[in-house]
């Protein structure tokens, strides 16, 4: 039996499953990338999906090009760190954001704000261009971070497809958006540009959430839809990194498909969203 | 020259002379000497031939001799006239002759026919006198004189001939040295002259080489001859090297600027820039042919030393001198242009050149461009051939440049479109595995979600179950309360009655003075007796029922023979039968089992009850047992669903008093007759029925009776086998996964657009714009058609519908929202609903500063708005946006 041969929906063999967990280890022992608490069907689906576009028979090829040659590390990192975002995705959260969060954010001298896995930064521009109608943007500083460096690079430019703009109107307008969303991007014929957004205030970096910790103290923080791909240990472990980097009284905002079901206990939230999810941690 | 050839001529003629004595000395001698041998010869074989017969006889010896006597008068006649020129010899030989011819007649002639004649002594005589001997003697010596003679002539000759070789010899050695001399003399005076003049040339050749070709030398002879023609000729082929020189050279240097230049313009910039001071022009401009629909023109590209306005921007083919260049594909080479025509600035002041130079640039037999250049002195000859050589390689670069920006062109725009392929494909597959992941977390939040709700559920329905059984209890409890004081009323009512007999009966007997007869006293103690017997099987019913519900009751389950039940059944109720005259039959159905488990004595004990009730209440007729296999549908009626085992039906018929339907429920209750006046016309404790029901219960079964009043009652009795597990068995549901539908892979990829240029975007799209305000439409239409977007306009909301029923290919609708007749709500809204365009993109243009009129615009269904007043750049970004087809997202 050949490997093309099986289908995505096969599941793996125990060859593959070693396979799969020798590169993992390889990755992580060689280049400190840590992938081996995430989920693994989605982790297999990807390395299976690297694997073919790169034309090798097996896994264990695939893990000798990436210790011997980082063109391919690069593309399985990419592969495997890619995430979907839009701007004001779930528009609902960023209206149940401003109408409820914002007005207790409001008194605090500061406001820092952590987009914990940013990927290409939609949804960092959408608070961007949320903390501005609001009048905070003076005070807040958003920090944005992502282990994929290539999607960084990608938010710092601030530009998105055409293709994807009208979309990104509707979720903006649905969201609550204050004024026209055109003034905030002049376009050209592939992107539209949203001009520099609290500039000053705005930060990328790169930041592990597996093997890296806390940077600061946070007001609010977003993860939304990064620790679906974490396998339950993992997001435990996320969710107390989280917690840990919350200012008493800050919030956090996940996914609108996760849960705090499987949050560690002893996490102290208040559900003050639960369906926008998100979770104030107790005073 | 004369001498040499005079003295050739006298050498030739000596040699010939020399020749011709040497000739005749070796032939005219030798023959001479030859023919005297020969006759010499001649007169020995004679002699020989003579003797040798004489002394043999033998005729054979005569052969020689005759042969020498025929020859050597011939030979003779030849010497002789060989001699002829040297008369002393002649004589000799003369002498000689009658010598011979006197031998030859007398000795030979005569000796041999002598002999012939056989006459001896004659010959002896003539041999012996010796005279023949003397005549020979006399020959050899003449010819010995002869021969000497002539071999001294023979070496005179040859010593004249000695000499005049010598002679000879000497004459040409002095010639040779003659000639020589002359020859060398002549040749030195020549090869100075020309040495001399092939050294200047080749010294000059030499400069010109040790100088790096420079070709501006030139050679300068003073002389008259043909190496000042050579001179000439070499410093012609110099002028024409020179000029082939810089043309090759100015085609190198300028063939060098092509490399590295991707773009036509910078191509030409650099053409001229480069070729300009070649043809030492002041002023040069390009023009590029470039295709418009149908149209050819040549459209300016670059100029040199020229200010933007300066020259005319583009030509038709056949416009002007380039359009006509280009047209008729040659060179115009225009002089004596007037002042006017142009104006040459320098900083110091301005002048006019005069001189004109239009070339079209031909490759592969099409004009790619035409140049002119302006000089202030006239073209020469070398600038027109270097444009003609010029004229293929400028127009090969412009072909290959624009085929490379060509290239490259569709090569970005490959790798645009390769990037976007690549980006939509990473970003499908995020999707798709973020849906993915979001189903599988989705899953598992509803797994636990599921987990925790059926728990809930079972806590629920616990809960739901322990309520119900407290209100069971507590409805028990009541019902017990009532049931007792119920039962109660009822024992003692119950118990009473016979009691109440056996009191006042056994009081009468035990005051009995003897006023009772013994039938009365006979009578009162049978009553009594009765009366205990009723008291006692009451109170075994009451303990019975008791243990019933005390559930003390033990079910025995055993193996029942079905097949000895009808016996057993005769043989208990036949004499019951017999004694009131009733018809008792006990019927088994063929289909049967002959075994079921079950308790045995609690089943014989219900039959017996429900036996002993029917011949109780019957009166005539019969009283039918039935033994058959339940029906299913009964069976699951009455037992639940899934029975597996076999379940018996026993049904007791009598024709009996019946029971009302009312009455049918109550009658299984304890102390519970149909009314209490049977109890009286039919004694029993009333207790039988629900001892029954209790029983069968206990053996898992059920009880149902079926009775019209007056006609007859059936009690069906099911009893099920319980050799197997009493509880039915749960079906192994094949726990059926919920096949999560996986998320629509998009596979197809949305179509991509050319997006290689801005005006893609706006070219040819329609826009209404539906605003009232003139000045407002002016300023968009004109903004509009400036990026080629064709605009219409609809001066209000009810016209702008109208215009999109009839025309519904609109790209985009720009709404104003203050306008008469129909505002910009309302149409919107009509747009939407009525004419179901609900993709069109609308951008209503709102009056700043109105509050609400945002979350109007959204509700009446406007795709965007934009703010009065907006600057042009947003409207344009804002355009793009809703212009560019999207990608399917979710």
């Amino acid at each position: 039996m050949s490997f093309e041969e099986e289908t995505e929906t096969t599941p793996l063999n125990e060859l593959e499953q070693i396979e799969i967990n020798l590169l993992l280890e390889g990755l992580y022992q060689k280049y400190g990338y840590d992938f081996r608490s995430y989920v693994r069907t989605s982790l297999s689906r990807r390395i299976i999906h690297r694997m073919r576009a790169e034309r090798l028979p097996t896994i264990t090829a695939l893990l000798e090009k990436i210790l011997h040659d980082p063109a391919y590390l690069e593309r399985l990192l990419n592969d495997l760190s890619i995430r979907m975002t839009e701007m004001y995705r779930d528009p609902s959260f960023f209206a149940a954001f401003r109408n409820e969060v914002v007005p207790l954010l409001r008194d605090l001298p500061e406001i820092r704000i952590w987009h914990a896995g940013c990927a290409t930064g939609e949804e960092v521009y959408s608070m961007a261009i949320l903390i501005q109608e609001e009048g905070l943007a003076e005070k807040t500083k958003i920090y944005a971070t992502d282990i994929n460096e290539k999607a960084l690079r990608s938010a710092r430019k601030g530009a998105f497809p055409l293709e994807k703009m009208q979309q990104y109107t509707k979720n903006y307008l649905r969201a609550g958006g204050k004024k026209a969303f055109s003034e905030y991007y002049t376009t050209d014929h592939q992107f539209a540009y949203f001009h520099p957004i609290m500039e000053d205030n705005l930060t990328f970096a790169q930041h592990n959430l597996v093997t890296d910790g806390s940077f600061n103290e946070f007001h609010v923080i977003l993860c939304r839809n990064v620790m679906i791909y974490f396998n339950n240990d993992l997001q435990q472990k996320v969710h107390r990194l989280l917690y840990n980097s919350l200012a008493d009284g800050g919030f956090v905002g996940l996914g609108s498909k996760e849960s705090i079901l499987f949050m560690p206990p002893g996490l102290d939230y208040e559900e003050f969203n639960a369906t926008e999810r998100i979770y104030q941690k107790r005073k | 020259m004369i001498c040499l050839v005079l003295a050739l001529l006298i050498v030739m003629n000596r040699m010939t002379a020399l020749q011709k004595e040497v000739d005749f000395v070796s032939q005219h001698d030798l023959e001479v000497h030859d023919l005297a041998n020969q006759i010499q010869k001649n007169m020995l074989d004679m002699e020989t031939g003579m003797r040798g017969y004489v002394i043999t006889g033998d005729e054979q010896y005569l052969e020689p001799y005759n042969q020498a006597n025929r020859s050597w008068l011939d030979n003779y006649n030849k010497l002789h006239s060989l001699l002829a020129k040297n008369g002393s010899q002649q004589r000799t030989l003369e002498e000689m002759k009658p010598l011979i011819i006197n031998w030859v007649s007398n000795y030979g002639e005569a000796a041999i026919q002598q002999k012939k004649a056989g006459n001896i002594a004659a010959l002896n005589k003539q041999f012996n006198n010796h005279k023949e001997e003397k005549v020979m003697e006399q020959l050899r010596t003449q010819f010995t004189s002869f021969l000497t003679k002539e071999k001294k002539l023979t070496n005179e000759r040859i010593n004249e001939l000695r000499q005049n070789n010598t002679n000879l010899k000497i004459t040409l050695y002095a010639l040779v040295v003659v000639v020589t001399v002359i020859t060398l003399a002549t040749a030195f005076f020549l090869s100075h002259s020309i040495v001399n003049t092939i050294r200047e040339v080749v010294k000059t050749i030499h400069s010109i080489t040790e100088s790096k070709v420079d070709l501006t030398t030139r050679i300068h002879v003073k002389t008259k001859d043909e190496t000042r023609e050579l001179a000439e000729a070499m410093n012609s082929l110099l002028s024409s090297l020179e000029k082939q020189s810089w043309i090759q050279k100015s085609v190198t240097e300028i063939s060098l600027i092509y490399q590295g230049i991707t773009d036509v313009t910078e191509l030409s910039r650099a053409f001229l820039t480069k070729l300009a001071p070649m043809l030492e022009a002041v002023y040069g401009v390009v023009y590029l042919r470039k295709d418009q629909d149908d149209d050819t023109v040549y459209v300016k590209a670059a100029g040199y030393a020229l200010a933007d306005d300066q020259t005319a921007a583009s030509f038709r083919l056949g416009e002007g001198v380039i359009g006509q260049a280009a047209a008729d594909k040659r060179i115009f080479l225009i002089d004596q242009l007037p002042e006017e025509h142009f104006k040459m600035t320098t900083g110091l002041g301005a002048s006019s050149p005069r001189n004109l130079l239009v070339a079209p640039i031909l490759y592969d037999g099409r004009v790619e461009a035409v140049v002119e250049f302006a000089a202030l002195q006239p073209f020469q000859s070398q600038h027109l051939t270097l444009l003609d050589v010029l004229q293929d390689k400028f127009g090969s670069a412009i072909t290959s440049v624009l085929g490379r920006m060509e290239v490259e062109r569709l090569l970005g725009e490959s790798q645009v479109l390769t990037e976007e392929l690549q980006t939509q494909s990473e970003e499908l597959q995020a999707q798709s595995e973020e849906l993915q992941m979001q189903q599988d977390q989705l899953q598992t939040t509803n797994e636990f979600l599921a987990m925790e709700k059926q728990s809930a559920e079972q806590r629920a329905v616990e809960l739901k179950k322990a309520k119900d059984e407290l209100e069971e209890y507590s409805r028990k409890l009541q019902e017990s309360s009532q049931y007792k004081s119920d039962f109660l009323a009822n024992m003692s009512h119950e118990l009473r009655t016979p009691l109440n007999s056996i009191i006042i009966l056994s009081q009468m007997l035990m005051e009995n003075d003897g006023e009772m007869d013994m039938d009365e006293v006979k009578e009162s103690a049978r009553v009594v007796h009765t009366a205990g017997g009723d008291l006692l099987r009451m109170i075994d019913d009451i303990l019975d029922l008791s243990k019933i519900e005390a559930g003390k009751i033990e079910i025995l389950t055993d193996e029942v023979n079905v097949t000895e039940l009808p016996q057993m059944l005769q043989n208990m109720f036949d004499p019951v039968a017999a004694k009131k005259n009733l018809a008792f039959e006990v019927v088994t159905a063929p289909d049967v089992p002959d075994v079921i488990a079950t308790d045995g004595q609690r089943l014989q004990q219900i039959l017996k009850n429900l036996l002993s009730n029917a011949f109780k209440f019957t009166e005539k007729g019969s009283v039918t047992v039935r033994i058959e296999l339940a029906e299913p549908e009964k069976t699951a009626e009455y037992l639940g669903t899934n029975r597996r085992e076999p379940v018996l039906a026993i049904s007791v018929t009598d024709t009996g008093i019946g029971i009302p339907h009312d009455k049918q429920e109550i009658i299984f209750d304890a102390f519970q007759q149909v009314d209490g006046t049977t109890n009286r016309q039919y004694g029993g404790t009333g207790l039988g029925l629900s001892i029954c029901r209790e029983f069968t219960h206990l053996l898992g079964g059920a009880l149902t009776v079926e009775s019209e009043p007056g006609e007859g009652s059936t009690f069906t009795l099911y009893i099920p086998s319980r050799l197997e597990s009493e509880k039915p068995e749960l079906l192994a549901r094949e726990e059926v996964a919920v096949s999560l539908s996986e998320p629509v892979e998009q596979e197809e990829v949305p179509p991509l657009e050319d997006t290689s240029s801005d005006e893609q975007i706006f070219k040819g799209k329609k826009v209404l714009l539906v605003e009232d305000d003139g000045r407002n439409v002016f300023a968009l239409v004109t903004a509009l058609e400036k990026k080629g977007v064709a605009v219409q306009v609809a001066e209000n909301g009810k016209v702008a519908v109208d215009m999109l029923q009839e025309q519904g290919d609109f790209d985009l609708v720009f709404m104003d929202i203050m306008m008469p007749v129909m505002g910009g709500y309302e149409a919107m809204k009509l747009i939407r609903e009525e004419l179901g365009m609900h993709e069109l993109p609308i951008i209503a243009l709102t009056a700043k500063g109105m509050k609400g009129e945002r979350d109007k615009c959204m509700d009446a269904g406007a795709s965007d708005y934009i703010m009065k007043p907006f600057n042009i750049n947003q409207l344009f970004s804002l355009m793009r946006v809703w212009l560019t087809e999207q990608v399917e997202s979710e």
